[in-house]
């Protein structure tokens, strides 16, 4: 509904645009963003990001339209038609996510052969970028955002931390743990990984009761990271049953609000956000500056995380989850 | 299987008046058809306190799987009974987190009493209940398929509703300290108060299956349906009374584990669906029903919650904890299932050396 209308502003915009018939007033940049489902909590933000840096494009007779699936239930080729969808409509610039290469790259590649500037976002990387000869890549990197929150810890004292892992074998986890380990590797600590396969602790109490297990085996561990915002919550049980909440110190990839309020109040460190909202506000601003003013960043990759979420800031990411924007 | 299962019981009925009692007290004992469940039970429970060193003993390695195996054991109690009766509800995966998101949504998103929320997540389970039994009586479709296709259903009912209604598939719930302390609290900082729930759903459902006619009916009906309803007994009723206190149970763990963990997921619960039948599997209840045991289905709940949880308090690489738990589990069962022989084999070689 809401999407609907500002469509039609900026349809009615250009109508009157065009009627003014002003040779150099032509349309602005007309940005395509591909997503995920705008209902999906995590790419709402994306998408908050990219409706708000849109209203600067507005203002200059330029549009910026969604294109997300209905589904995820066949991905990579649905996001592969959404790419040329947005390309047969003669778009001024095209930002999108890199989720399935091997069905999305062909696309990917019509686009540039086209001529029409390309933004990739989310999930890809800078390595995506560069084989399909996109201008950047804006987002984060599971391994970076890992260094990330084992700098923290490493700073903070920690000396051997434990990744639960409750998704073993994925790509995006395993590298996430696998930073965490570098960076307390250099700070002269250790980590180590708890695998704990979904299809057998797909329970928040059989995650916590393996956590607990694995604090109250090893006495030595001072901190303890998830790979998701849910298995916090079963960490926190853990570690709160444990008796351990003084000495070891909980962490998370990704926030949800009771994770936030636990950091408010204490019992959990730090949390480390991949702050969706720049990822959709950066790229399309990028974008943006470049069709009209030939702008662009030398800074590649533009990574958006990790960002920590601390004591220090919980307050202000609160509000700013309130605004739909965290 | 099942008239192999109907000649059991005859046999223990009839082996107290045999004249034979030169040792009464084993002869009953390895009768009994709980010794297997025990004894692999026991096995495992070793196993672990050999490997899991002193944390495994401690009140807090107990805790562990007394925790997981009280919130199983709640659901596998009714999946139990009505696995006996011949029929299964794999619809249980679904009920738990379509309960939890209810309960959250309700009393979370929405801020309303929590009581309002806790009485509505078990209604629903209440009515998926009685949609699964009146469907399974009506189509006369195997349970299997019936409640397959509610968990589907569910599980999308859950997760559309859950985005329509709160824009989130995760959704933060804060109980009062009532709410907390009846359902989702630690006695002693480590026993979940779940266990006394389980403790009491025992009880209950011991006393309905061994002294009320209604225990009989359902062993009844898994022995034979058409004879079952042939001698009277009302099989439509029961079958919709179990299915219903099977969802009821599923509902009660999805909203006592949103009130402990204070949130509530969309994707949760699925690992109950197979676990609650390993768990009355493993207690010697037939898989083609009219043969089972409260007290095997709980000694099979704690021997899977032991194995599932134990691993780690070993010093074994996690990497193996599915394997791992794989091997114990078929030994268990193997070993349940040589007593269960053991057990009917027992009468005739007394009475030949009777003889």
């Amino acid at each position: 509904m809401k999407r609907a209308t500002r469509l039609l502003t900026a349809m009615m915009t250009a109508a009157v645009m065009a009627t003014s018939a002003t040779a150099a007033m032509a349309d602005g940049a007309k940005i395509f963003v591909i997503g995920g489902k705008a209902d999906d909590p995590f790419w709402s933000k994306v998408k908050k990001g990219a409706d708000d840096a849109g209203k600067v494009a507005e203002l200059t007779g330029g549009s910026v339209t969604w294109l997300g699936p209905q589904n995820y239930d066949n991905l990579g080729p649905d996001a592969a038609k959404l790419i040329r969808t947005a390309l047969s409509q003669k778009p001024s610039a095209i930002v999108g996510p890199d989720w399935v290469p091997e069905a999305m790259d062909d696309a990917f590649k019509e686009v540039v052969a086209a001529g029409v500037p390309l933004i990739i976002y989310n999930s890809g990387g800078m390595d995506a970028a560069k084989r399909l000869g996109a201008m950047n890549y804006v987002g984060n990197e599971e391994y970076a955002a890992g260094l990330g929150g084992g700098e923290y810890f490493g700073s903070h004292g920690a000396k051997n931390v434990l990744c639960v892992n409750t998704l073993p074998g994925s790509t995006n986890t395993e590298d996430r743990c696998k930073g965490i380990a570098d960076a307390i590797a250099k700070s002269g600590g250790k980590s180590t990984q708890l695998p704990l396969p979904s299809s057998s602790f797909g329970n928040p109490t059989a995650v916590a009761e393996a956590i607990k297990a694995a604090v109250l085996k090893d006495n030595t561990l001072d901190g303890l990271i998830t790979i998701s915002a849910g298995d916090a919550n079963s960490a926190a049980n853990a570690i709160s049953q444990a008796s351990v909440g003084d000495k070891v110190k909980l962490a998370s990839f990704d926030m949800d609000e009771t994770g936030l309020q636990r950091i408010k109040d204490g019992t959990q460190m730090f949390s480390i956000d991949q702050q969706p909202y720049l990822q959709g506000y950066l790229a399309v601003s990028l974008l943006n500056g470049f069709v009209n003013y030939g702008l662009d960043l030398p800074t590649k990759p533009v990574l958006t995380g990790p960002g920590i979420v601390d004591a220090a800031n919980v307050d202000a990411t609160l509000a700013g989850a309130a605004a739909g924007a965290r | 299987m099942t008239s192999q299962a109907h000649d059991q019981p005859a046999v223990v009925a009839t082996a107290p008046s045999a004249p034979h009692s030169s040792m009464p007290s084993l002869g009953s004992l390895v009768r009994r058809p709980e010794v297997g469940s025990l004894i692999g039970m026991v096995a495992v429970l070793v196993f672990f306190s050999i490997f899991g060193g002193a944390n495994f003993m401690s009140a807090g390695g107990a805790a562990s799987w007394l925790n997981v195996a009280s919130e199983l054991g709640i659901i596998a109690l009714p999946v139990g009974l009505l696995m006996i009766a011949g029929h299964l509800d794999l619809s249980v995966g679904s009920m738990v987190p379509a309960s939890s998101m209810t309960i959250a949504i309700l009393s979370g998103h929405y801020d309303l009493p929590i009581i309002v929320g806790i009485l509505a997540a078990l209604g629903l389970g209440l009515a998926v209940g009685f949609i699964n039994g009146v469907l399974v009586i009506r189509t006369k479709v195997p349970s299997f398929v019936v409640t397959l296709a509610t968990l589907f259903a569910l599980a999308g009912l859950t997760l559309g509703l859950s985005i329509i209604l709160s824009g989130s598939t995760s959704v933060a719930l804060k109980s009062g300290p009532i709410a907390k302390l009846v359902f989702g609290d630690y006695l002693g900082g480590k026993f979940q108060v779940t266990l006394f729930w389980w403790i009491a759903i025992v009880l209950i459902v011991g006393f309905i299956l061994n002294f009320s006619r209604f225990g009989n009916w359902i062993l009844a009906m898994g022995g034979d349906a058409v004879s079952a309803r042939n001698a009277g007994i009302p099989t439509d009723r029961v079958t919709i009374a179990l299915f219903m206190s099977s969802s009821l149970c599923a509902a009660f763990v999805g909203m006592s584990q949103a009130i402990l963990y204070n949130s509530a997921q969309v994707a949760a619960g699925q690992s109950f669906i197979f676990n609650s039948i390993i768990a009355v599997v493993i207690g010697g209840v037939l898989l083609t029903g009219g043969y089972g045991s409260v007290v095997g289905i709980v000694l099979g709940t704690l021997t899977f919650a032991i194995v599932n949880q134990g691993i780690f308090y070993t010093g074994f690489d996690a990497n193996w904890a599915s394997l791992i738990i794989g091997v114990l589990l078929l030994a268990a069962v193997l070993m349940n299932n040589t007593f269960r022989t053991m057990a009917l084999t027992y009468s005739p070689r007394t009475k030949t050396r009777a003889r």
